[in-house]
């Protein structure tokens, strides 16, 4: 039995492609994970990070607003929902570099203004490394997961995913 | 077939380390803002060249926006002190670990004499990660792109 490394369907052994999906499978054999975390990485989805789900703000919320939101919620981000759609993301790193020093200046503009548009999603069933390396082509430290609507039900941050390989490397001696 | 994680061999220098700005304990936090945007950097290590008194970084910046704080103080009364570090010899392993239990996304390297010697981000070992992974796996779709009604019969 062949599992699919995307769709998780059980081929029969010896299948070229995923009889599901048409994944190729040539190249499972290719990579042999050595280690618990390694496997970890390459078999679970975002699911296992636990998932918080986000805070979500209007896009004519007052940038000064979400500041003390971020604050007092101890999180890096917010998400900006319209009719229940994603359409951006605000994080501290935008508080900093789009804000700076005139930020008491700005407070009452709407954070439309300094979101990210349309940010980069992950759908549920995504691997956990896959989640890693969008971050990292990114260099983003949320990604939102959205349901096939679209509609985002979870936030992955790279702290989830340090966590994630602490709690994975265990009791190994370091 | 390089595809091993040498978490608990490999030395923090295998995960990108990055060059610190260093500023000195009277720069103002004005001036650390104007710096941080200047540079498109998260962090400065506060201190000399040759010994680290604290970090600022855009969380403590954050809050002081939140809290409309005068950003005419020195950055030495709002940084946070004796940083946790990471010793240039410490794994990737032990700094996973430092950073995932401290809550830390950023830790200051020193070497032998204290001197720092930049920092460790948690982005620099999400990329050592995607450095160490087989690069199939980064091909494989988020969604399956068709599927089959049924298996070919012979």
């Amino acid at each position: 039995m062949i599992l699919c490394p995307d769709c998780s369907f059980e081929n029969i052994e010896g299948s070229d492609e995923c009889q599901e999906c048409g994944q190729s499978l040539t190249t499972l054999h290719l990579a042999e994970a050595a280690t618990d975390v390694e496997r970890s990485l390459l078999d679970d989805r975002v699911g296992v990070l636990n998932p918080k789900l986000p805070v979500a703000v209007a896009p004519e919320t007052p940038v000064g607003e979400v500041l003390q939101k971020l604050v007092a919620q101890s999180i890096g981000c917010v998400i900006v929902v319209e009719n229940e759609e994603l359409v951006g993301i605000f994080s501290e790193r935008d508080a900093l570099q789009k804000l700076n020093v005139d930020f008491a200046a700005l407070r009452e503009h709407p954070v439309s203004e300094y979101m990210t548009s349309d940010p980069q999603t992950l759908a549920a069933d995504s691997k956990v490394a896959f989640a890693v390396q969008r971050m990292d082509l990114g260099s983003y430290r949320h990604v939102p997961i959205v349901d096939d609507q679209g509609r985002p039900v979870g936030i992955v941050s790279v702290r989830d995913i340090l966590r994630y390989l602490a709690d994975k490397m265990g009791a190994v001696e370091i | 077939m390089n595809f091993q994680l040498r978490l608990d061999a490999e030395s923090v220098e295998h995960a990108f380390p990055s060059d610190s700005l260093t500023v000195d304990p009277h720069t103002t936090v004005r001036e650390v803002f104007l710096l941080l945007k200047d540079s498109n950097a998260g962090h400065v290590l506060v201190g000399q060249t040759d010994q680290i008194q604290g970090i600022f970084t855009e969380r403590d910046a954050l809050k002081l926006m939140a809290g409309g704080a005068d950003l005419q103080i020195p950055v030495a009364d709002v940084m946070s002190r004796d940083p946790v570090t990471l010793h240039i010899d410490d794994t990737v392993g032990k700094a996973i670990t430092s950073m995932s239990h401290g809550g830390y996304r950023r830790l200051p390297i020193v070497d032998g004499a204290s001197t720092p010697r930049g920092a460790l981000k948690a982005s620099g070992i999400l990329h050592y990660l995607v450095q160490h992974f087989p690069a199939v796996i980064y091909n494989l779709p988020p969604q399956p792109h068709h599927k089959t009604q049924e298996r070919e019969g012979a």
